[in-house]
């Protein structure tokens, strides 16, 4: 691995303040909201009152007449969709075709002079429906019933089985075998900005320029011109800083193409910035998942055989271009069994279409249901053998001499540190303490509980939410002052691209952090890129920018070897001149250089090209490359309250190589923060009408500081055989704390024999199930 | 709906805008007045990313018109830096890697930073309390409350007359130590 480096590492593992901070602290930064266009028109929605209706006419007649308003569009206007991809044949439309199929679905678009006016006319907007009966369980919906979503179509939209060969018999023959239900609510990413979009005719070529918080700037480009039927180089996507995207911000949504569309027919630039409520309404949700499964285990708690029934609720379309409901349960099909040797597996898959938002993706997609769903299975058989679940982890962890690992599933885990990061967790916790500790509690009658969870985080994917490019793009610039630009194909929201790329192209360039400037999010500037999503970014786009930084130095190698007449494997660099190796009286700038490539171009050492730019693809080694870790949860139950409070808690973290542990740390306490909210408190509820209940920051609870625990976080680094060792690390936080802190809740109320199979556990939850139970604490 | 005139006092400058009644003080201050930094996050009181200061006190703009502020000074995060330099909390946040998305930043700057000129030796849970009405969906908060800290710490030390503000401590708060242990 050290040999990728072209120099020394000064800055690849350094403790960096991000160099994007400063706009983002005064204020300065631009957001979608915050651009100003001349003559921007504003759009706002009509959207369904009911979950499933016929549309029986729109009278627009009285918008029309409101003052400042400029168009009312419907479907006939726009006749537009999203296509499906993959096995469902239905078909998102741009704004609703005859019927409406969730709550909030849009049905008419209103272009005025304000939002304010949009507003208005959209209230004076009549539209006449005949609700229908709406589809919102999904396992009735799986028959069928009461009705289908989609004439066209039966509700189950993905259907997929799979079984080791020998299941039936390792199953049969198990000296135990326990059965147990596992369900996720359905929740949202909630970015604290809200999804919009701006379309803007460029007045001086005539493309259509369009701003828009997307994860993937150039698959949004591919989308909008296949859909609208425009021209792929007549746009332009320019991503402008994102206030948060989690995988929700990666969909095309249908407000993007009314937007874009409404702009070309007006012939004035468009915006639409959605308000919060539109958000839960609209942004696509997450984790409506139910596991029903049934595991097979001997005496000591190893694990011979799992069988499950994985059923996901995607809503009432396929998020385009990634159904949720597929990714969160084929992916936890194949990782189901986590870090732990299960010979043996079985798998049923069903997603189903309902009367809800459409399900999508969300930070970890399927590893948060799957982690919890493992775990609690393990828990579940620790309890019931009466073993310790420290001592049931470690009877099934994959062992080091085991690596690389195939799982049951046929995923191979390349490298890891499964029992190494589960004793560290321990000892970081110190298990051995806490468990005293909760006795001692228990006899005064306060009640904690301790939670473990052991991860996998297949990172680095060919295929995720951000599109299915392979591979990553970097092009380099030495300008010709001597200093650097460089263009990723990312869509960041908050990571860190311009630094932790900044800082490996640094090390490979030999050049000081300060003299490079990392772009992205411009098609018309940054080389074709997937995007960000599925934990790639450091991994794809960092081998991307590790790749052209190499490229370019061998050529600054050879400007400098011909300039300082040495060979070139005694050129090295540092602060952005070369030297002769050990002699540094001989030395040459980077800016020395690019004046030759540029401007004095006969000077050029034969064979060299004029000028310095370089584009690199980096596609790793293989399709996945797993990240692992531990995390570990103390919290204390008040069981008259229900009230949960998190005492302690650990996380052993392996990523690989860390370009930044600052960075990486930081992704992790707001992977953990949200998985507090998936735990206790984040729940979009329906009622039975197909309602959506929660659609203020009032109803739908997010984490907030008080509640979220003070981490403590140790690294451990496995080096994957990809660019630099990195392996992704986005989404393990999340896909290991809901597990972790639901294990332990269930931990804390082990003396009542009440054990929570779904998330989120409420304070309700806790007292509602306390009550009920006969067993009296010890 | 009919404008009315408006004379708002923002940032120490005077503004004269036309304006309808009901259009938020948010609203006003990002598209009328074009400073961009106060963010909307929910428009119904609840994430904080709106907060300015209103005669001094963190306020919530978007739950005010914006001819509620005439003859009130109303501050904004775009007032903080001067010259472009970072201030004191703003400098810390970006040391201890407190921000993200950034999107929440503004609101949590402008209603820490007045946290702690009435509070100047918070205790952490201290903090986390007064964070508690700002939304922060990227962070975690551990490195708010770290940049907090730390800008306790260095206005303290002015305020004793300390030559250097950085000491010896260590501000690696992310690792080792336990406060609720």
């Amino acid at each position: 691995m050290a040999e990728e480096f072209a120099s020394a590492p000064h800055f690849v593992g350094a403790r960096i303040p991000r160099t994007e901070d400063s706009r983002l602290l005064r204020g300065e930064a631009q957001y979608l909201d915050d651009i100003q266009i001349p003559n921007l028109l504003e759009m706002a929605f009509v959207r369904s009152p009911y979950a499933a209706a016929r549309i029986l006419s729109v009278d627009s007649s009285a918008a029309w007449n409101i003052p400042g308003v400029r168009a009312v569009f419907t479907f006939a206007d726009m006749p537009f969709v999203l296509p499906q991809n993959g096995p469902s044949p239905i078909d998102q439309p741009v704004l609703a075709r005859e019927r409406v199929r969730h709550a909030g679905e849009a049905v008419v678009a209103v272009v005025a002079e304000s939002r304010y006016i949009a507003e208005d006319a959209c209230e004076a907007v009549h539209v006449a429906y005949t609700p229908e009966e709406p589809v919102l369980d999904m396992q009735a919906a799986q028959k069928d019933r009461p009705r289908r979503v989609h004439d066209a179509a039966p509700n189950v939209f993905y259907h997929q089985e799979y079984e080791t060969e020998g299941f039936q018999a390792a199953f049969d023959t198990a000296p135990h075998r326990l059965t147990m239900t596992f369900q996720t609510t359905r929740q949202t990413a909630c970015s604290l900005e809200t999804r919009g979009i701006i379309a803007a005719a460029d007045p001086f070529s005539g493309r259509m320029t369009v701003y828009c918080g997307t994860q993937s700037p150039h698959r949004l480009r591919g989308d909008l011109a296949e859909m609208l039927q425009m021209e792929e180089h007549l746009l332009r996507v320019i991503v402008p800083e994102v206030g948060g995207a989690f995988g929700m911000k990666a969909a095309t949504y249908p407000e993007y193409l009314a937007v874009v569309q409404a702009a070309r027919l007006l012939r004035q630039p468009v915006k639409w910035t959605a308000d919060r409520v539109e958000s839960f309404l609209s942004d696509v949700h997450a984790r409506d998942d139910i596991h029903d499964l049934e595991v097979a285990f001997d005496q000591r708690g190893q694990i011979i055989a799992v069988k499950d029934h994985l059923m996901a609720d995607g809503g009432a379309y396929a998020s385009y271009p990634f159904s949720g409901a597929i990714g969160e349960t084929s992916l936890a099909a194949k990782v189901i069994t986590g870090p732990y040797d299960i010979a043996h597996l079985s798998t049923v898959i069903d997603c189903t279409y309902s009367n809800k938002v459409p399900l999508g993706a969300y930070r970890g997609v399927w590893g948060p249901v799957a982690s919890f769903v493992q775990e609690g299975m393990v828990d579940r058989i620790a309890q019931f053998l009466h073993l310790d679940a420290a001592e049931v982890r470690r009877t099934n962890l994959v062992q080091p001499n085991q690596l690389p690992y195939r799982n049951a599933a046929g995923m191979l885990y390349d490298s890891g540190s499964f029992t190494e990061s589960f004793e560290h967790a321990l000892a970081q916790l110190d298990y051995t303490r806490w468990r005293a500790t909760q006795e001692q509690a228990r006899r005064v009658g306060k009640y904690l509980g301790i939670g473990l969870s052991n991860f996998v985080e297949p990172t680095a994917m060919a295929s995720s939410e951000a599109g299915s490019i392979g591979y990553e793009s970097c092009s380099v610039r030495v300008e010709p002052s001597g200093t650097v630009t460089a263009w990723l194909g990312l869509g960041p929201s908050g990571q860190g691209h311009e630094t932790t790329m900044a800082q490996v192209l640094a090390d490979q360039l030999g050049v000081d952090l300060e003299h490079i400037v990392v772009l992205h999010g411009d098609t018309d500037a940054a080389p074709l890129g997937g995007g960000t999503g599925g934990s790639r970014s450091g991994p794809l786009g960092g081998g991307a920018a590790m790749q052209a930084g190499r490229k370019m130095r061998e050529r600054l190698d050879v400007y400098a070897a011909h300039m300082l007449e040495a060979a070139v494997e005694d050129i090295a660099w540092e602060h952005g001149r070369a030297h002769v190796r050990g002699v540094y009286a001989r030395h040459v700038s980077l800016r020395d250089i690019a004046r030759i490539a540029y401007n004095d171009v006969r000077q050029i050492p034969s064979g060299l090209p004029i000028g310095l730019e370089v584009t690199e693809r980096y596609q790793p080694p293989r399709p996945v490359s797993f990240s692992n870790g531990t995390h570990a949860a103390v919290v204390e139950v008040n069981p008259s309250t229900g009230q949960v409070t998190v005492l302690d808690y650990v996380v052993v973290n392996d990523c690989g190589t860390l370009i930044n542990p600052l960075i990486v740390e930081g992704q992790i306490h707001g992977g953990v923060a949200q998985g507090v909210g998936a735990a206790l408190l984040e729940s979009l509820v329906y009622d039975d009408s197909g309602q959506l209940l929660t659609t203020t920051l009032m109803d739908y609870l997010l984490p907030s500081a008080p509640l979220v625990p003070r981490m403590r976080i140790e690294h451990l680094v496995t080096p994957s055989d990809g660019a630099l060792g990195v392996k992704g690390m986005g989404e393990g936080s999340l896909i290991a704390s809901p597990a972790a802190i639901a294990g332990a809740v269930n931990d804390a109320l082990s003396p009542w024999g009440v054990s929570f199979e779904r998330l989120p556990i409420a304070p309700r939850d806790i007292v509602t199930s306390l009550g009920r139970s006969s067993a009296a604490p010890v | 709906m009919n404008e009315v005139p408006v004379t708002l006092w923002v940032n120490g400058q005077t503004y004269a805008v036309r304006v309808s009644p009901r259009k938020l003080l948010s609203d006003v201050i990002r598209e009328d007045i074009g400073l961009t930094g106060t963010h909307v996050g929910c428009e119904h009181g609840v994430c904080g990313a709106c907060t300015v200061w209103v005669d001094d006190r963190p306020t919530r703009s978007c739950l005010m018109f914006a001819i509620q502020a005439e003859g009130h000074a109303v501050t904004t995060i775009e007032a903080l830096a001067q010259h472009g330099q970072l201030n004191v909390l703003q400098q810390a946040l970006h040391e201890e890697h407190g921000l993200q998305c950034g999107f929440c930043t503004p609101g949590i700057v402008m209603t820490m930073e007045a946290y702690l000129h009435e509070h100047p030796n918070p205790t952490v849970d201290d903090i986390r309390d007064a964070l508690s009405g700002n939304l922060c969906r990227c962070t975690g908060y551990q490195n708010i409350v770290a940049g907090v800290q730390k800008a306790a710490r260095v206005f303290a030390q002015n305020s004793s007359g300390a030559t250097s503000a950085a000491g010896n401590e260590s501000t690696h708060l992310s690792e080792g130590g336990r406060e609720y242990v």
